[in-house]
């Protein structure tokens, strides 16, 4: 046991230094989702609601994390191409110390994402901060699980060069039926119920719902809450067994 | 001992057998080549044995444990160098040297100790500090091999370790190989006839997934009335019948 976390520790920390020193991670991950915070409640959270920072905040913050499956997915595709992972399978480690080194040191680095993006919101609109900004922050680990598991898939099955492509559909997703850039007032119901069904609004809600209060416990946090989670349970359970069967041929 | 005992092992795919009822026997010690062209066998002999391919058919012990049975014992003794350059990109090479040890269950001053070792052994000392991705080919491939050390394997699979590499280059590898000689039983696939010639103490021949001919460079000669190995290996691939 003490030996296997051992090899899960040096496992993770150097997934950690792969994805942290790649220059277009940190980008994509932080840069990008931190100038659109900033960019999109000044231009339109006078005219519009949806772009205050108690809705955009915690939208980015399940926004940037929809990346960690692009980064987490492309070191799995890279290590899958490059042998090295073949290679690791000889050595005393498991698949699952495996898997759990891809997924674990995710978790700080989403961490460090919620924090960053919320200190930001609070620092433009102070209103954002008190006690539910902590919860919100530790609630985003949860919500981060279902893009790590995508992320394990989607590199256990694509190869290097269309990791890419597959992960920006994740991402276009998590933009488009989330409901963080537009009202849904305005969609047909067949859309809204889509959107219901999908881990995508739920994640966006739980988060928004975190910082503006749960009003019904069902509807604002149970439901939401239990749909990421069975996706997540989906996402991880398809993503250990690809994995092992990849690892076999 | 015998490092390696195979009896019948065979692995089929769909349409293909890649190694088909493969006998051979590997002494402890040994620096054993297996020669053969493309797709006769060798890396998928080589990855059944170092546990990664399940054999479809027959039975094989390596350094006294069964495959198969007892594949979590195997994967304590053996490592593999493969064909491609496998390290850690954006990690140094000290940080890969690191990561492979304390996967081998390594700790403190015992890491201390490898790192000093592999780095004397393959001079990585002078690029302890550039990351992997930063390396030219041949330091990567020295990388690559040197970490299939780390975990100080009593038997070592080198699947084609100098493909790709420029003559300097291969001969440097050939002295660190060399000097690994009765440390360890080492396995080498290779496509080069010199670098068998060279290196090993025995020679196995395939094609279509048989074993041609098993035996030394002096009884290859003698059984093909050639003088080097190319020309032997010719010989046998060309003329089919197990010579030995």
């Amino acid at each position: 046991m003490r030996k296997s976390l051992a090899r899960i520790y040096a496992l993770s920390k150097r997934n950690v230094k792969e994805i942290v020193r790649d220059p277009l991670s940190l980008i994509f991950m932080i840069g990008l989702p931190l100038f659109m915070e900033i960019l999109f409640y000044l231009l339109f959270h006078k005219q519009t609601d949806q772009f205050e920072m108690k809705y955009l905040a915690p939208g980015i913050v399940v926004f940037s994390q929809a990346f960690l499956s692009l980064f987490t997915g492309q070191l799995i595709a890279l290590d899958r191409s490059s042998s090295l992972l073949t290679r690791l399978y000889v050595s005393r480690a498991t698949s699952v110390e495996f898997i759990l080194s891809y997924a674990l040191p995710i978790l700080p680095l989403t961490l460090i994402q919620s924090v960053l993006f919320f200190l930001v919101g609070g620092i433009v609109d102070p209103g954002l901060f008190g006690w539910r900004m902590p919860l919100a922050i530790l609630l985003g680990l949860i919500t981060s699980l279902f893009f790590i598991g995508m992320g394990i898939l989607f590199g256990s099955i694509c190869n290097e060069k269309s990791i890419g492509g597959i992960a920006s559909i994740l991402i276009a997703c998590q933009s488009l039926l989330s409901g963080m850039w537009f009202p849904t007032e305005g969609l047909g119901g067949g859309m809204v119920a889509l959107m219901n069904a999908l881990p995508f609004r739920n994640a966006t809600q739980l988060m928004q719902n975190t910082i503006l209060g749960f009003g019904d416990a069902w509807s604002g946090f149970w439901r939401p809450m239990l749909i990421l989670l069975a996706y997540s349970l989906a996402a991880f359970v398809c993503a250990v067994l690809v994995f092992k069967k990849k690892m076999k041929q | 001992m015998a490092a390696i005992e195979t009896k019948k092992l065979t692995k089929s795919y769909k349409d293909l057998i890649a190694v088909d009822g493969l006998d051979l026997t590997i002494e402890e010690g040994e620096l054993f080549s297996l020669l053969g062209v493309n797709g006769a066998g060798k890396t998928t002999t080589v990855k059944m044995l170092s546990t990664l391919v399940k054999p479809t058919a027959g039975e094989a012990t390596v350094l006294g444990y069964t495959l198969g049975r007892d594949d979590a014992k195997i994967k304590e003794l053996v490592d593999i160098s493969m064909q491609e350059t496998a390290v850690a990109r954006k990690l140094t090479v000290k940080e890969n040297v690191e990561l492979f040890a304390r996967i081998a269950g390594q700790t403190g001053e015992e890491i201390e100790k490898t790192e000093r070792e592999v780095f004397d052994a393959f001079g990585l000392g002078k690029v302890a500090n550039k990351k992997a991705a930063e390396l030219s080919g041949g330091w990567q491939r020295k990388l690559s091999i040197a970490l299939a050390l780390v975990s100080k394997p009593k038997l070592l699979f080198l699947d084609e370790p100098t493909l790709g590499l420029d003559v300097i280059a291969r001969r440097e590898l050939w002295r660190v190989i060399e000097g690994l000689r009765g440390k360890m039983t080492i396995i080498l696939t290779t496509h080069y006839m010199e670098e068998a010639e060279a290196l090993s103490d025995r020679i196995g021949i395939m094609r279509d997934g048989k074993l041609l001919f098993v035996g030394t460079k002096e009884e290859l000669y003698q059984k093909t009335g050639k003088n080097d190995v190319e020309n032997a290996f010719i010989e046998v691939v060309s003329g089919g019948d197990r010579n030995a």
